[in-house]
């Protein structure tokens, strides 16, 4: 090959054709996917913890796909295309160092066990290795009225403190609560 | 070139003269600023590995694990990898062109994109501010936007001086850098535009961009690197033309095709992550022909390369480019897919091929390019000692992680609570800390010989041997 505008051009040609192909139409069309019945869009709180978990990157060690095996099981029944028809940025993730978290608002509903899990994983999960959220709380010598107290247990509480979620805390709480996963029609089957 | 010599040159060599200067102030410009992303990212790499067994260690927001991640793998991809090797890409274009640097002033912008880039994509990770923990294009649009620049005034700087080469042929290595730098404006492009990625799509274009991210770009680029210096360094030409020529095309038709295999067992349509699957298959052929062709070059040389500094970079670059793309392939079948899916193996192996593979070939490329350019040597037991720390720390870390990353699999397998897959992979996460180590201590004796072969005030008599300065200068 002698001519640089030939090689550029075709080299340029075929992987913009293969953008295209293996990109930009699967993209395009698989972005169309319906949701799946049952499933309800985020309310604001929990789409601004959405983004919080996003920016915290909490989606490197927590999945949100359970796969048609039976290891996957005790997540959810395996994930559909649809269940992700609210979900962008998706959050599927690559790596499950921690628990997939697709239908975790049904396994853990409680907010109380989300927020102390959040200050101090270690206080409710012997040998977690999650990191801690304390900035996600504000330790103050008297809760306000308003203020949604954290009952951290009081070896993980500063001494004379009481801990209070900020709202962003909340949000996030908001956001874990609403992944659940819409249960498919009876008559589906199961792998 | 001594400057002693400047005074009776023509003007037109004195013009020349200041030109390749100007050259060896671009090469070196773009592996010193190439070699402290590798210092600041891989530090926080081996933080990050302390958390591992230390998880209420440096508990802050701007220290906390899911940002710092990000900025290790984007630092480590467009800071350290990107600089290093299109500083090496500009050099070769040029030595292979036999004329000097075009587009000198578009060069040295591209270097100023590219960290402004790196340093905009850490501060906003920081802040917390993301395109959604999305390997590899984690950085939002307009911090993207400053690296797409930079890989688009890279590439002109490149084609342009291999447009006014002297050879007639255009030499293979400077195919593959081109292609590169192509390759990945386009992909760039694709994976920014946001209008047709929704939900599962955006999962589709994810695994298309992530694995062409690497494929298309740092693959090229290193083997464009090697495609110059292997023969340069050996003194003999490339053992086969004609299979850098199939490596290329078949990269490029095969690659673009595998990124679902990032995705299997998902929701993606069955079929897709089949003839990912597949592809993956089809990979071997660019792979081995590579590899094949290297080790071909090198064939009855291993004494020159034993007392090479840069060769034995290039070794263990080959090498683990073909033990960890030959992995890759294994790897995407799915019965070891639903083992070893979603666990650390696959870290393991992302350092196999970035590190082992990638990060080698650009040390192999400087140690080999960047003393002939400015005629500094480093002292020879640095670059030693920097090739066995970076060397055994990177396969300690590789195993002990492929480990972790069955008994991970394994457990999940089990049934076993999930906690026992971290209570299982604990021990293997402490000798990841340990290999970690290693291979930072590796980086700093690398950056302090980057000095030495740049900055440091003059060429000093080195520990080096003679014999190997005249194995590496005997055809500059």
């Amino acid at each position: 090959m002698d001519n640089v505008r030939v090689l550029v051009l075709s080299a340029a040609g075929v992987y913009a054709f293969m953008a295209l192909v293996m990109g930009v139409i699967p993209g395009t069309i698989l972005s169309k996917t319906p949701p799946t019945p049952g499933l309800v869009p985020l309310d604001a709180a929990a789409a601004r913890g959405r983004d919080v978990y996003v920016g915290e990157g909490c989606s490197y060690c927590h999945t949100q796909q359970v796969r048609p095996l039976a290891q996957d099981r005790v997540w959810g029944r395996p994930s559909r295309g649809g269940d992700y028809a609210f979900s962008t940025p998706q959050l599927l993730g690559s790596e499950r160092t921690g628990p997939d978290l697709s239908n975790i608002g049904v396994r853990q509903p409680s907010d109380v066990w989300q927020s102390i899990h959040l200050y101090e994983p270690r206080a409710l999960v012997h040998g977690s290795i999650m990191p801690a959220y304390p900035w996600m709380f504000v330790a103050k010598d008297h809760a306000a009225p308003d203020d949604v107290v954290v009952s951290v247990p009081p070896e993980y509480a500063p001494p004379g403190k009481v801990i209070v979620a900020t709202h962003e805390e909340q949000d996030l709480v908001a956001y874990l609560k609403s992944l659940k996963q819409p249960p498919l029609p009876s008559r589906a089957p199961s792998p | 070139m001594s400057t002693a010599t400047v005074g009776r040159l023509s003007s037109r060599e004195r013009f020349d003269e200041a030109s390749v200067a100007e050259d060896v102030a671009i090469f070196s410009a773009f592996t010193i600023s190439a070699t402290l992303w590798l210092l600041i990212t891989t530090a926080i790499g081996l933080l990050l590995s302390f958390k591992f067994t230390y998880p209420d260690l440096a508990t802050n927001p701007f220290l906390s694990f899911g940002r710092l991640r990000a900025i290790h793998t984007n630092g480590t991809f467009y800071g350290w990898a990107s600089l290093a090797l299109t500083g090496l890409a500009f050099y070769i274009a040029a030595r292979s062109s036999g004329i000097h640097l075009r587009q000198k002033r578009l060069a040295w912008a591209a270097l100023w994109s590219y960290n402004i880039a790196a340093v905009l994509g850490g501060i906003t990770l920081d802040l917390g501010i993301s395109n959604g923990s999305q390997e590899y294009r984690e950085w939002v649009w307009w911090v993207a936007a400053f690296f797409l620049l930079a890989v688009v005034l890279s590439g002109v700087v490149v084609v342009a001086t291999v447009m006014a080469r002297r050879e007639r042929e255009i030499y293979i290595a400077n195919w593959y850098t081109i292609g590169g730098f192509i390759f990945t404006t386009i992909l760039g492009v694709t994976a920014a535009i946001p209008i047709y990625q929704y939900g599962l799509g955006q999962v589709a274009v994810q695994g298309f961009y992530m694995h062409n991210a690497v494929g298309m770009w740092f693959t090229f680029l290193a083997l464009g690197v090697t495609y110059y210096s292997l023969p340069k360094l050996l003194n003999r030409p490339i053992y086969s033309y004609a299979l850098g020529v199939l490596g290329f095309w078949t990269n490029l038709v095969f690659y673009p095709v595998i990124g679902a295999h990032h995705y299997e067992f998902s929701p993606l349509p069955w079929w897709f992550q089949t003839l990912a699957i597949v592809f993956s298959v089809g990979m071997l052929v660019p792979v081995w022909a590579g590899t094949g062709n290297f080790w071909l070059t090198m064939r009855g040389r291993w004494a020159t390369v034993r007392r090479s500094y840069a060769l034995p970079f290039f070794f263990v670059g080959v090498l683990y480019y073909f033990v960890g793309s030959t992995q890759g392939t294994v790897e995407a079948f799915r019965s070891l897919q639903a083992i070893w899916h979603l666990t650390n193996f696959t870290v393991g192996h992302s350092h196999l091929t970035m590190y082992g593979f990638i990060t080698f070939i650009a040390w192999g490329g400087i140690y080999g390019l960047l003393p002939m350019a400015t005629g500094k040597r480093p002292p020879l037991l640095l670059v030693g000692l920097h090739f066995w720390l970076a060397f055994l720390g990177v396969t300690i870390y590789v195993l002990v992680l492929s480990v972790a990353g069955t008994v991970q699999g394994i457990t999940w397998a089990n049934g076993d609570p999930f906690i026992a897959s971290v209570e299982a992979a604990a021990p293997y996460w402490s000798g990841r800390a340990v290999s970690g180590t290693m291979m930072l201590l590796a980086h700093v004796i690398f950056a302090y010989n980057v000095w030495r072969m740049t900055l440091a005030p003059t060429p000093t008599a080195t520990s080096s041997s003679p014999m190997s300065l005249a194995a590496e200068s005997a055809h500059e």
